[in-house]
């Protein structure tokens, strides 16, 4: 049983550290940064705009969706480039491979083409 | 330069072709669902059961040829048990497409999404059955987890059901990045990601550095989410609440086994060598987890809900061999969960389903709908005794044979610890037959609520899950060797 206390010192001391890192960071800010409360400091935006409206204010959500098809092309790129450079002795294994890559991410196109989500409304 | 270096991987197909089926299955089923619309919506549930038992084949095909299949430097291996919990997966993944496919094509869903998301999260459990490296199992973990947390969500139009999805994607994000926290230390200790190696390192004491507590640890915690273990189950029954039924249902039996799965392989290979970390916290955590699971679902008054903190206990059971195994051994740790697993699996699911069927008549979970069952539907009343007093562990029916197992491996070399939570194994059961005896009490003996004794209609392939789920739940309590035969197959390869 003491061995296992032993091991799990570690977890405690692990923890301890994590708590003493965080209390130390904010108290030594604390000590340091000078305290001149202002009201103009509770705003959003201290020194910008003022802000209109409500804060939940809807988005379009149209945005969100040409922000996924984004990373589906993304992915691909990341991919690709690396492939591309490499083509030559990846030889026709490669070639195989990223046909069925691309293949699949085409098929993902395809059904958000299908649905409609290439349409701006 | 770096290109230079490469070398086409040997890859072996016949151990990769149950996965091959299945991305080829759930592709198909994408295409359909886009060429036809709505012309075609019922051809994608038969297509996903077909693919599933597709998929079944390559696996009896590299079950007849034996032998232990080793890809990419020990990363990726298919043994014998890596066969019986993919067939696992497979099976419970056919059995939540026969129970979806009325609730699916009735209600206000996507069909085609639904199948081609649920068959993408089998894919990772096909996958985490034989990962055997860090980074293999991390990615089959999100491969599964990630269309989980949409089908949770899939009722998008109820609050209860965006709760559930929300619930469970943050938690379960939260949970994938402590384990990777972990991963990450381990890997920093042994410089390896091959769990055989991990095991070899640590194991060897040139890496017994005090910091691998804190991986182990972490690793453990990442997946006790995952099995919903005490004290990380919140999200379990706010989950299963508000996901859909089937969902629940695979979410409750597929996604456990698979975390236990991982946790297998990982404790049992990597992490073999530092029993004196992993034993005392399993133990913990066993024991956490069925009492308080046990407890909490003696007070509830919804069917769904209390089967949620029912799944919830049984993950303590099945977490009690780990406390052990360090004394008695891997394979009859491995051995005994795995044979849980199965029994779960058929018991499991098909107490959900006599759920949904009897749901499709009162429209609702509460434990009181069940009132009086007896008088308008004496068959499924009977297959509802059969599931709740399997589950609780009452002899002719296969839930008795899972906790023999349990208590043999727990009493086979008997230390303090082990009894104690023999006894506390024993104490649970005693509880949970209460809860699950007051269903059939309601069920039996409680008058109908609203005098409504229509007859229920089951539609045909819910009937088939049911009855196959009962014949199953039957046959291991009867002739407990089916299960046992398989689950012997199971601990490790070479």
């Amino acid at each position: 049983m003491s061995d296992f206390l032993q091991a799990y010192l570690t977890v405690a001391v692990f923890g301890g550290t994590a708590g003493l890192l965080i209390a130390g960071v904010l108290g030594l800010g604390r000590l340091i940064r000078p305290s001149r409360p202002n009201p103009d400091k509770l705003t959003t935006y201290e020194s910008g705009v003022d802000p209109v409206g409500s804060g939940f204010s809807q988005s379009q959500v149209r945005y969100y969706i040409f922000a996924l098809l984004f990373v589906l092309f993304d992915v691909e790129a990341v991919f690709i480039f690396p492939w591309a450079v490499g083509l030559e002795t990846y030889s026709y294994f490669g070639l195989v491979e990223m046909g069925i890559f691309v293949f699949i991410l085409v098929l993902g196109l395809v059904y958000a083409w299908r649905k409609g989500v290439l349409r701006w409304v | 330069m770096l290109a230079a270096a490469f070398s086409r991987p040997e890859i072996d197909y016949h151990a990769f072709a149950p996965e091959i089926v299945l991305v080829g299955a759930l592709l198909l089923i994408l295409v359909v669902d886009l060429l036809f619309e709505d012309r075609a919506r019922w051809a994608t549930s038969t297509l996903a059961g077909l693919g599933l038992l597709g998929a079944l084949v390559p696996i009896l095909t590299l079950a007849v040829d034996g032998g232990d299949r080793s890809m990419f430097g020990g990363a990726y291996v298919v043994d014998n048990f890596a066969l019986v919990l993919k067939a696992l997966f497979l099976i419970g993944g056919y059995l939540t497409v026969l129970i979806s496919t009325d609730y699916i094509g009735e209600g206000d869903y996507y069909e085609g999404e639904y199948y081609f998301m649920l068959l993408s999260s089998l894919l990772g459990m096909l996958v985490i059955a034989s990962a055997r490296d860090l980074i293999s199992i991390f990615i089959a973990l999100e491969t599964l987890s990630i269309p989980a947390y949409l089908l949770a969500g899939w009722r998008k139009r109820d609050l209860k059901g965006n709760e559930a999805s929300l619930k469970y994607y943050l938690l379960g994000v939260f949970a994938s990045g402590v384990m990777l926290y972990g991963m990450s230390l381990i890997f920093g200790v042994t410089h390896s990601t091959v769990l055989t190696v991990i095991g070899e390192r640590l194991a060897g004491g040139g890496a017994s550095v005090p910091i691998v507590t804190v991986g182990i640890l972490f690793v453990i915690i990442g997946f006790a989410f995952k099995v919903s273990a005490v004290p990380f189950h919140a999200w379990a029954p706010d989950t299963y609440e508000g996901a859909p039924t089937p969902i629940t249902a695979y979410l409750s039996v597929a996604s456990k086994a698979a975390g236990f799965v991982a946790l297998l392989s990982l404790v049992f290979i990597a992490f073999e060598g530092r029993s004196d970390v992993w034993q005392p916290l399993f133990w913990v955590l066993s024991a956490l987890t069925m009492t308080v699971g046990n407890v909490i679902a003696l007070r509830q008054t919804n069917v769904i809900r209390l089967l949620a903190y029912s799944s919830v206990a049984q993950a303590g059971y099945m977490l009690a061999p780990f406390a052990v195994a360090g004394h008695t051994g891997v394979n009859q740790a491995v051995e005994s969960v795995v044979t849980y697993l199965l029994v779960y699996l058929a018991m499991n699911i098909g107490a959900f389903a006599v759920v949904m069927a009897v749901a499709r008549k009162t429209r609702s979970g509460e434990l009181s709908s069940f009132g009086g069952l007896f008088e308008y539907a004496p068959g499924l009343t009977v297959l509802t005794s059969i599931f709740f007093f399997a589950l609780a562990g009452i002899p002719p029916l296969g839930g008795w044979y899972a906790k023999l197992v349990i208590f043999r491996t727990l009493l086979d070399q008997p230390t303090v610890w082990s009894v104690v939570l023999a006894v506390l194994v024993g104490v649970n059961s005693a509880i949970g037959l209460y809860y699950y005896a007051s269903v059939a009490r309601e069920t039996w003996m409680r008058p109908v609520p609203d005098e409504d004794r229509t007859p229920i209609s089951v539609p045909s392939s819910l009937a088939a899950a049911i009855g196959l789920c009962a014949i199953a739940t039957l046959a291991i309590g009867v002739v407990p060797q089916i299960v046992a035969r398989f689950a012997h197959l199971a601990p490790f390869g070479s």
